[in-house]
């Protein structure tokens, strides 16, 4: 791990307002008008940094905002507050021709390979078309071979070139997605579930296939999941939301050997086994609270079965532990957990 | 006698250019209080089979032959009003979208208390103490107010938790279960299979759960059924075949899983895909995946056989057996 960063994510905050127009915010009640403003707080506050070569794993449930960090890493969302680097450059500010070489640097594999590939392209028009947006100068055959060695990297035959995206299986549409992503030379790929969509055993064909691109072509990923046994196969770090912030970091071994947030051992305990006779899992109070109205304090603080009045009060930030992690919790630092 | 017993069940669906078999030859039967797992990946039919053994297989796709016999009679030759009695009644079933299965424009109670009477002669207010009753079952909290709202005022563990309790409501001998916590988060997963398996235990109510997700099945089935492209290949004691799985692709569906590779190895995996039904392989459907496909294995579909407890469908477990029976015989 080198000790400048790839990508640096600070302070990030993503805001989705809700209230719409000035006219719908507006309401009349009890005799006088009332503006009112809503907004989803996808993520509060997020610190992030992803090394060379490393595959950085964000796992949580459904709305945690892990999404919203891959996408606004990307460039497709513009954060609220905050800022996001790459090779020490910070990019989210930039616009048009100054963004594009981050653009080709960074590239995304979405999570259904059948919405993201244009189904009125063949394959062969869907890998050029990165190429020829991001080397315009090169020559027909460079382009032609460029496809080729992406198709054979990725285990499609360069043959089917002619064909649709709706004429291929699940599995084989998220390769020919992976190719898309590795036409242009990346360094860096923000996979966002990419395996979520496939059967257990195409699941094991591109996970195999994203790592030997990561050995061969020395990638370093960012992979979105809530699938937390791939993350124990696949990740190098994990970083663990919930509602918007991070509130575990660790090398993977620490992370799964000896889990230290309240909620990373719940949702660690709700993986089932194949050695389990029966569910056992931590039971944890309750739902998933809104991200319109945040709770106050530890955003944790409703389910936790440790929680204290300092929880609900004041917000735990990350601070380092001793196995080489970092976790943002108040039970933890004080020693109580 | 078994509670429900599937036998040689043979569906078709007919399309332009010919019928597809989406299952044939399904034997496999289900006890009273017993859990049953059936595992597949998409396409390998057990969503069909779910859906028949209620025949409710919708055209263009029919029953072609066999039987299902419930409590001894056939299910398959049952005329639609003697089905209505069973379905929902002695038999009920949980679908995987929570949302689609919920009628967003009534309230939970009004769909709960509809559902009673459609089968029993009952006052509302006698439907809906049942319906409070079995929504305290499922463990939602005030059940009373719950009546009230719409499907769309609870989050997907709740409904999903409604769904279970419509599902109890008429104290049926069987669940069936197709993907019951596909869509939900991992912790609400867990919960909701906890209270599943227990509410089952607690009423003695026969569970048949259909799942990709082999982790699951191992957590809550007694016995499990292996399918593949329309066929069962192996079935018999869950713990048995999660230890020692005889068929390949059984052994690789296992050994692809994540959680069995050494952190950042290459994982275990099977080449190619499932076959689509249009073009099932000859013989044995998964030959073109196995690494142990020989002649005869192109040729005819095996039959079954018996390693320990399990059934299995594969020639190469056959020959297996036979080579071990051999060196039995040579050192008595």
């Amino acid at each position: 791990m080198s000790a400048s960063p790839l990508v640096d994510i600070r302070g990030l905050e993503k805001k989705f307002d809700l209230s719409g127009s000035l006219l719908e915010q507006v309401s009349f009640k009890n005799g006088r008008f009332q503006r009112k403003q809503e907004a989803v707080h996808a993520i509060n506050g997020v610190n992030l940094q992803v090394f060379k070569g490393e595959a950085l794993c964000v796992v949580g449930e459904s709305g945690c905002g892990k999404s919203t960090v891959a996408r606004t890493i990307m460039g497709l969302l513009s954060p609220t507050a905050g800022e996001v680097h790459y090779e020490g450059k910070r990019i989210d500010t930039l616009e048009g021709k100054a963004l594009l070489p981050y653009r080709r640097k960074m590239q995304m594999i979405f999570q259904n390979p059948y919405a993201s590939l244009n189904p009125r392209m063949t394959i062969q028009q869907t890998l050029e078309e990165p190429i020829h947006f991001h080397h315009p100068e090169w020559s027909k055959a460079d382009v032609l071979n460029k496809v080729q060695e992406v198709m054979q990297s990725v285990g499609i035959d360069p043959d089917w070139g002619s064909r649709f995206g709706h004429e291929f299986s699940g599995g084989q549409r998220q390769r020919i997605a992976i190719a898309r992503a590795l036409a242009v030379d990346p360094e860096f790929i923000v996979a966002d579930e990419p395996i979520s969509a496939l059967d257990v055993s195409i699941q094991a064909q591109v996970l195999n296939l994203m790592m030997d691109a990561q050995e061969s072509r020395n990638l370093t990923y960012l992979f979105i999941t809530h699938d937390l046994a791939v993350v124990e196969h696949f990740g190098t770090r994990v970083a663990v939301m919930y509602l918007g912030r991070v509130c575990e970091l660790a090398p993977t071994k620490a992370l799964f050997a000896s889990p230290r947030h309240p909620y990373t051992q719940a949702l660690l305990s709700a993986i089932p086994r194949l050695e389990d006779g029966r569910p056992n899992y931590i039971r944890l109070q309750g739902e998933v609270p809104t991200p319109v109205n945040l709770p106050s304090g530890c955003v944790f603080h409703g389910r936790c079965p440790y929680a204290n009045d300092r929880c609900r009060q004041e917000i735990p930030e990350l601070f380092a532990t001793d196995d080489g992690g970092q976790v943002a919790c108040h039970g933890v630092e004080e020693g109580r957990l | 006698m078994a509670l429900l017993e599937v036998k040689n069940l043979d569906v078709r669906f007919a399309v332009r250019g010919g019928d597809l078999t989406a299952l044939r030859g399904i034997s496999f039967s289900l006890d009273k209080g017993e859990r049953l797992g059936l595992v597949g990946e998409s396409g390998a039919g057990k969503s069909v089979a779910a859906f028949s053994i209620l025949n409710l297989i919708a055209q263009p796709g029919y029953i072609a032959g066999g039987q299902i016999l419930f409590e001894g009679k056939d299910l398959a030759a049952m005329s639609e009003r003697e089905l209505r009695k069973i379905r929902g009644n002695r038999i009920a079933m949980i679908f995987q979208d929570p949302m689609m299965t919920l009628n967003p424009v009534l309230t939970i109670g009004t769909q709960m208390v509809e559902a009673i009477k459609a089968h029993r002669r009952i006052s509302t207010k006698d439907a809906r103490a049942i319906a409070v009753d079995k929504l305290r079952k499922v463990q939602i909290p005030s059940p009373e107010k719950r009546l009230d709202q719409y499907p769309h005022e609870l989050s997907g563990g709740m409904r999903q938790r409604v769904i279970i309790a419509i599902a109890l409501l008429l104290d049926p001998e069987i669940i069936i279960a197709d993907e019951p916590t596909t869509a939900l988060d991992v912790t609400i997963q867990a919960e909701i299979m906890a209270l599943l398996l227990d509410l089952c235990e607690q009423e003695n109510v026969a569970l048949m759960l259909i799942t990709h997700d082999l982790g699951v099945v191992s957590q809550v089935s007694q016995r499990m059924l292996v399918m593949y492209s329309g066929r069962i290949i192996e079935q018999g004691p869950t713990r048995e075949i999660i230890n020692d799985a005889q068929h390949p692709y059984t052994q690789g569906l296992i050994n692809a899983l994540p959680q069995m590779g050494e952190p950042g190895a290459r994982l275990f995996q099977i080449p190619g895909a499932m076959p689509s039904l249009k073009n099932v392989p000859s013989g044995c459907p998964f030959n073109p995946r196995c690494s142990f496909a020989t002649d005869e294995c192109r040729r005819t579909m095996p039959e079954y056989v018996r390693a320990g407890n399990v059934d299995v469908a594969c020639y190469e477990v056959e020959r297996l057996i036979a080579q071990e029976q051999q060196a039995r015989e040579v050192t008595p």
